[in-house]
């Protein structure tokens, strides 16, 4: 009923290539757990005080803890590159800056030191910090497997809490952003029950750029966390953001769309009726402020 | 369950060790080598009690696991004052009273100890920043702030 | 502040400890080590609140291989307790809350005692529980100690057999019923809060070995060796000289660490495997779940004055929800029943305050000891009064403060205290006159004050002893039972010493692990009496110590001891002017002039200090001569403000002022104000919570949340005052727990003075803010 002391028994095995990490998953299977910085993990071994056969570090393996930019192609990072490592990178600042800004919300300095934006995904905790993000940079998994390597978005990656699109045998090598709209500006906005150091009790990022194509001349992108069984974005207020003139009226509107999406639960961190009111609020104060430094550019 | 050999150099000097694969690093520290300077306070990554430098970078040592310090250098509370001469943020924790039971202490100086590695400078806020997973139940921080500002203007880390 | 002659009270000397502990050399129970003799254990603990024990199965755990032993408390008939024997080691028969020990494992490892402990197996038949304090009196509500009637119990303890209740404490001072007539403003109100953790960074842990001969010894981070070995030692029949607690020191305790929490767990698993040590250590799990709490509160209060402001009468009602065992809350709903009315003057009270018993964790000591529970309902009512009667709140405190010399609530006359300064000390320090602007537009502020008092909260005569020992080199050792918990208790001892010796401060060591076997007596390190009684025991050991090596010197001398002194380690004379240094001569004493024999010996002083003043109150009124020893009190003020869009609550700035007596040394002063206001402004945020099945659901620092470096106010401002008292040294009292008293209702009323709404019940979390703050906006 409580979590153990220490971690419970398993076998480490450090894998060098993606053909060790296939052989071992299809001769164990679900009596393996993929490791990288095992922040997620270790902890909850220590709650349920479920071992495994083999605890398989992934991290080592060639590319993952690598980043790319490229100007045209975009950002590649590798699964088990670690949330320090992410924020700091001066392309991710540069042009990502709202991945940037969401790994530095999580838990704690030190624990971003081990914590990896892959594990983040993997998790698929309804509050995860960098989903709002990866999902309105529009990212996309790359996941690997015995038959192959294939790609997701990443708002198919993440489908239910703790479940994820992955299938038998695979595993996540990283992530894929394309080039952002040039003039896009926008940030994620997190309410915890203290300033810094907390899980999400809502999240929002905010992601604006102009598009001509559209009547209102621009676009939003609006990623939330910790209201649903997985982090989602909210369509039907975007939408509203690109049919109509941008005034205050219209930003509360899509706010209460998105809190009209929002599907919170009852739980020991807030009420669902404080969590629903909070995704009206943040949505409406984020798309506020970025639609400020949209005007301004 | 198997034992792995692996080697460290903790504070300098090379320890070889044998460890389960569920040891983690803090109990490898504490039980197997004696650096009891280092402290639990949670074995959930949420109090930074168990806060060693690995390879100069500050992590949970109740979140990593021995077997994966292969060859890695550690540095523990043991490791900062060098033959009795307290590093300037050891000094000033201890003449500012930053410190009143002790027990988040190694753990704060750790993490500060990094800090003032990374940014000699810190703003204030650069401080909250980098202490943020470091509690203490007696302080207030406020102190602990100004320690590490203090020595920062007396020399940093070192 | 002032400095005494040779400098040391009043000057803020470096702490003892400090160097040890930013080196990693200083050592707590866990970092013990015991080599390879060492064996691990468990605790197996009850999943429900309420639910009778059918059968206990420990076949299985024993012959897991590595286990060495399963205990439970199938024979163990007695109890433990300090004021109300009334709790097992291992529940037997009965479990009364989520979390209560029934069985113990012993293994090689802790990985064996963990799985060890999944296979002791245990039918239970759940009871109905019952959670709430005031539900818990009523005659319907499920009887949790059917036997309270035949538990032993102190004399000043007043249990009813029959129910719920395990210590009902009356006031009845005037006559209230008829004052409300003449009141020309009155204010009522209920409040609650929960029960709390006190969150030590260090969990409890602590080892026990059991030896062939019938020797015990217990490591354990504790606050009162003494105390634990007396409760432990009288429950397993023990001799006290068998039983040895030794305690390193504390990796913080504030009151979690008084008395026994799971330390008899692991003296009975010793018992099982002899020869072996045994360590128990709790996870951070188990320390919200498995140890005692502050305890819940339900208290409805009446209060009136005239048309001047003059408090006339006050009702109140206090329902203590001492959770499952109340051998130490018992204690607290009398502290609050004699300290009832908060620190006002009110000629007119009737009170009654009740602990009652819950299927919540064990109440018990935490800082603040009763009064923080009672401070967060009367200092919100006192500024409703104030409102009623259109005063403002300083100034209504102001008038009915209590002053020197008052006749307070229990009709004793009021001891030294300066109450006003304090008021007036905050107020300035906050600016109190001044309407601030908000830092954004989408934010409200506002200020609040709180008073607060309270005294040492023990029985009528706990004691203090100490050794002081000198070494050839004339440095000397400190012994003392009372321990360091980071409050810098060592550090006062030092002091005190060095200063009524007349020797250098750096040359005297207060030892440390404390230990029964060595140490001197004393009672516990609780109700912020160290300063005062360990500090009155240390004064009188080194006064003893000093009077012998004068006498010494003066037959050496042939001169008088009047005309002698020591300074910076030498003997002088004021007639001869003479000198004589110490070293050598505290131990070898020294010859006669003659080089005939030899005068003197080793040195050793000793001393006690015990207060033998403290007399009854009389169990229907509640009045007596003198309730307790002294009381502190003091002031704090607060300025915050609220987000409107997110009800998240920033304080900017807490001022506190506290009279301290004396300040032996002002730097420690400070750091309890400023440690105690970040305290008190965590508790207000914090809360055990339970779903319906009595389970705990936030376990962890994650959800449990304490105030981290990022919460911390703007501004904490500290200062006190120094009113003397006469039984104390230098007329010195403490000061620890009182820095957290007030604060949560200080936070209340300035988030009043800022939104316009009460909020009675605690925690303040945002999400109640908030969603009180929309049903505000439309009601209009
Ligand atoms: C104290 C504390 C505070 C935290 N605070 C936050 C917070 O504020 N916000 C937040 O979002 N999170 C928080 N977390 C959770 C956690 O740190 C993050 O989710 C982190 O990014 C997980 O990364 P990791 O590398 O540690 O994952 P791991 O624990 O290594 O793995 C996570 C999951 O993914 C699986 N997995 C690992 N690698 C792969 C792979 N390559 N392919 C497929 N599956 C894989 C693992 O088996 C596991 O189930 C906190 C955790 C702790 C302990
Ligand atoms: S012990 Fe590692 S963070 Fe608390
Ligand atoms: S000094 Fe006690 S927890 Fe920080």
């Amino acid at each position: 009923m409580l979590a153990r002391p220490g971690l419970p028994d398993f076998e480490y095995i450090r894998a060098e290539t993606p053909q060790d990490v296939f052989r071992l998953l299809g001769e164990k299977g679900d009596k393996i757990k993929l490791l990288m910085g095992g922040t997620d993990l270790f902890i909850q071994m220590r709650d349920r005080s479920e071992g495994a056969e083999i605890l398989l570090d992934v991290k080592y393996l060639p590319g993952m803890q690598e980043i790319n930019f490229n100007k045209k192609k975009g950002l590649t990072v590798g699964a088990a590159v670690t949330l320090n490592q992410l924020s700091i990178h001066p392309d991710v600042k540069t042009h990502y800056g709202i991945l940037s800004q969401s790994a530095d919300t999580v838990g704690n300095y030190q624990l971003r030191n081990r914590a990896t934006l892959g594990g983040n995904l993997c998790n698929a905790s309804p509050s995860a910090d960098l989903a709002p993000a990866a999902l309105v940079y529009e990212g996309t998994v790359c996941l690997t497997g015995p038959d192959g390597n294939r790609e997701l978005g990443v708002d198919e990656f993440m489908i239910g809490p703790g479940k994820t699109a992955l299938k038998a045998g695979e595993f996540l090598t990283g992530l894929h952003f394309s080039i952002p709209p040039p003039d896009a500006v926008g940030q994620y906005l997190k309410l915890g029950r203290s300033k810094k150091g907390d899980l999400a009790i809502v999240g929002v990022a905010v992601l604006g750029y102009s598009d001509s194509e559209v009547p209102s001349g621009f676009r939003f992108r609006i990623g939330l966390n910790s209201t649903a069984p997985t982090p989602y974005r909210v369509p039907q207020a975007e939408e509203l953001l690109a049919q109509n003139q941008i005034t205050e009226e219209i930003l509360n509107q899509a706010a209460d769309e998105a809190m009209k999406v929002s599907a919170p639960i009852e739980d020991v961190r807030a009420t669902a009726l404080y969590q629903k009111k909070m995704v009206r609020n943040l949505t409406f104060k984020s798309l506020k402020e970025v639609w400020d430094l949209l005007k301004k550019s | 369950m198997a034992i792995h050999a692996i080697s460290l150099i903790v504070n300098g000097t090379k320890e070889q060790v044998q460890v389960p694969s569920n040891m983690t690093l803090i109990h490898t520290l504490r039980e197997k080598l004696g650096y009891t300077g280092t402290k639990n306070g949670c074995e959930a990554g949420e109090c930074g009690a168990c806060t060693v430098l690995v390879d100069g970078e500050p992590v949970n040592s109740c979140l990593v696991l021995a077997v994966e310090m292969d060859s890695k250098e550690i540095t523990t509370i043991e490791g900062l004052a060098d033959s009795g001469q307290l590093t300037p943020l050891q000094e000033a924790f201890a003449e500012l009273n930053a410190v009143q039971c002790g027990y988040c202490t190694p753990g704060m100086l750790m993490a500060a100890t990094a800090l003032l590695s990374r940014n000699p400078y810190p703003s204030e806020g650069d401080i909250v920043e980098a202490l943020v997973g470091n509690l203490c139940r007696c302080t207030g921080y406020q102190r602990i702030i100004d320690a590490v500002q203090k020595a920062s203007r007396n020399g940093g880390a070192r | 502040m002032k400095i005494s002659e040779s400098g040391l009270i009043g000057k803020s000397v470096p702490r003892t400890d400090v160097i040890d502990k930013v080196t990693g050399c200083a050592v707590f129970v866990d970092d013990i080590q015991f080599g390879p003799s060492l064996l691990h254990s468990r605790l197996v603990r009850s999943p429900y609140p309420h639910a009778l024990i059918k059968r206990i199965s420990t076949k299985k755990a024993e012959e897991l291989p590595g286990v060495r032993a399963v205990v439970t408390g199938k024979d163990l008939t007695a109890r433990l307790g300090l004021y109300l024997i009334d709790r097992p080691i291992f529940a037997s028969d009965r479990v009364r809350y989520y979390g209560e020990p029934v069985a113990g494992v012993v293994a090689n490892t802790e990985d064996i005692a963990v799985e060890a402990a999944k296979l002791v197996k245990i039918d239970y038949e759940v009871l109905p529980a019952i959670y709430d304090p005031v539900e818990s009196t009523q005659p319907d509500a499920p009887l949790l100690h059917p036997d309270l009637g035949s538990y032993t119990v102190a004399n000043f303890i007043f249990p009813e057999p029959g129910t719920n209740i395990s210590e009902h404490f009356k006031i009845r001072k005037g006559d209230v019923e008829s004052s409300w007539s003449n009141c020309a403003a009155l204010a009522e109100g209920r409040f609650s809060l929960p029960p709390i953790e006190h969150v030590p960074l260090e969990t409890h842990t602590s080892i026990a070995l059991s030896e062939k001969s019938g020797q015990m010894t217990l490591w354990a981070s504790s606050q009162s060796p003494f105390a634990m070995r007396d409760m432990i030692a009288q429950c397993l029949g023990i001799p006290h000289n068998k039983l040895r607690v030794i305690a390193p020191l504390v990796g913080g305790g504030f009151g979690g660490k008084a008395g026994v929490t799971m330390e008899a767990c692991a003296v009975v698993m010793a018992q099982a495997v002899e020869g072996r040590p045994v360590k128990l250590r709790l996870t951070r799990e188990e320390e919200f779940v498995g140890t005692s709490v502050r305890q819940s509160l339900v208290s409805e209060i009446k209060v009136g004055c005239d048309k001047d402001g003059n408090l006339l009468a006050m009702e109140l009602t206090y329902y203590f929800g001492g959770g499952a065992y109340n051998d130490y809350g018992v204690n607290i709903a009398r502290a609050a029943g004699y300290s009832c009315t908060g620190p006002y003057d009110v000629p007119n009270v009737k009170a009654d305050s009740l602990c009652v018993y819950t299927n919540h964790p064990v109440g018990s000591a935490m800082r603040g000891f009763g009064m923080p529970e009672i401070h967060w309902g009367l200092e919100q009512i006192m500024d409703q009064l104030a409102e009623n009667i259109g005063m403002d709140p300083a100034e209504f405190r102001l008038k009915n403060c209590v002053r020197t010399d008052d006749e307070i609530v229990t009709g004793m006359k009021m001891t030294p205290i300066d109450l006003e300064a304090c008021i007036d000390k905050v107020s300035k320090a906050i600016d109190w006159e001044k309407k601030e602007q908000p830092t954004a537009p989408n934010k409200k502020r506002g200020k609040g004050i709180a008073i607060m008092w309270k005294a040492p909260a023990m029985p009528p005569n706990p004691g203090s002893a100490a050794v002081v020992r000198f070494n050839e080199d004339a440095t000397v050792n400190v012994e003392v039972g009372g321990q360091e918990l980071g409050q810098g208790s060592f550090t006062i001892a030092a002091q005190i010493a060095a200063e009524t010796l007349g020797v250098p401060y750096n040359s005297v060591t207060v030892s440390s692990p404390l230990d029964t076997k060595y140490s001197p007596y004393e009672w516990q390190t609780v109700a912020s009496r160290l300063t005062w009684s360990m500090g009155n025991a240390v004064k009188a050991a080194a006064e003893d110590a000093r009077t012998q090596i004068l006498e010494t010197v003066a037959d050496h001398w042939g001169e008088e001891v009047d005309d002698l002194t020591i300074k910076d380690g030498l003997v002088i004379s004021f007639k001869s002017e003479r000198e004589q240094p110490l070293d050598k001569m505290v131990i070898y004493g020294l010859p006669n002039e003659d080089f005939e024999g030899w005068k003197g010996g080793p040195v050793i002083g000793r001393g006690h200090f015990m207060p033998t003043y403290v007399t009854n109150l009389d169990p229907e009124t509640g009045q007596g001569t003198r309730a307790v020893v002294h009381y502190t009190v003091g002031a704090q003020a607060v300025d915050l403000e609220v987000d409107l869009e997110t009800g998240q609550l920033e304080v900017l700035n807490i001022a506190s002022a506290y009279d301290v007596g004396r300040a032996i040394n002002p730097d420690l002063i400070m750091t309890q104000i400023e440690g105690g206001a970040v305290h008190g402004m965590s508790s207000a945020f914090e809360a055990l919570k339970f779903n319906e099945s009595g389970e705990v659901l936030n376990p962890s620092f994650v959800d449990y949340r304490i105030a981290n470096i990022a919460d911390i106010p703007r501004k904490i401002h500290g200062d006190y005052v120094e009113t003397p008292i006469g039984d104390g040294p230098w007329g010195a009292r403490g000061v620890g727990e009182h820095v957290m008293v007030q604060t949560a209702p200080a936070i209340a009323n300035a988030l009043y003075d800022a939104v316009g709404i009460r909020f009675s019940d605690l925690p303040l979390s945002a999400d109640k803010i908030y969603l009180a703050l929309e049903r505000k906006n439309e009601t209009g």
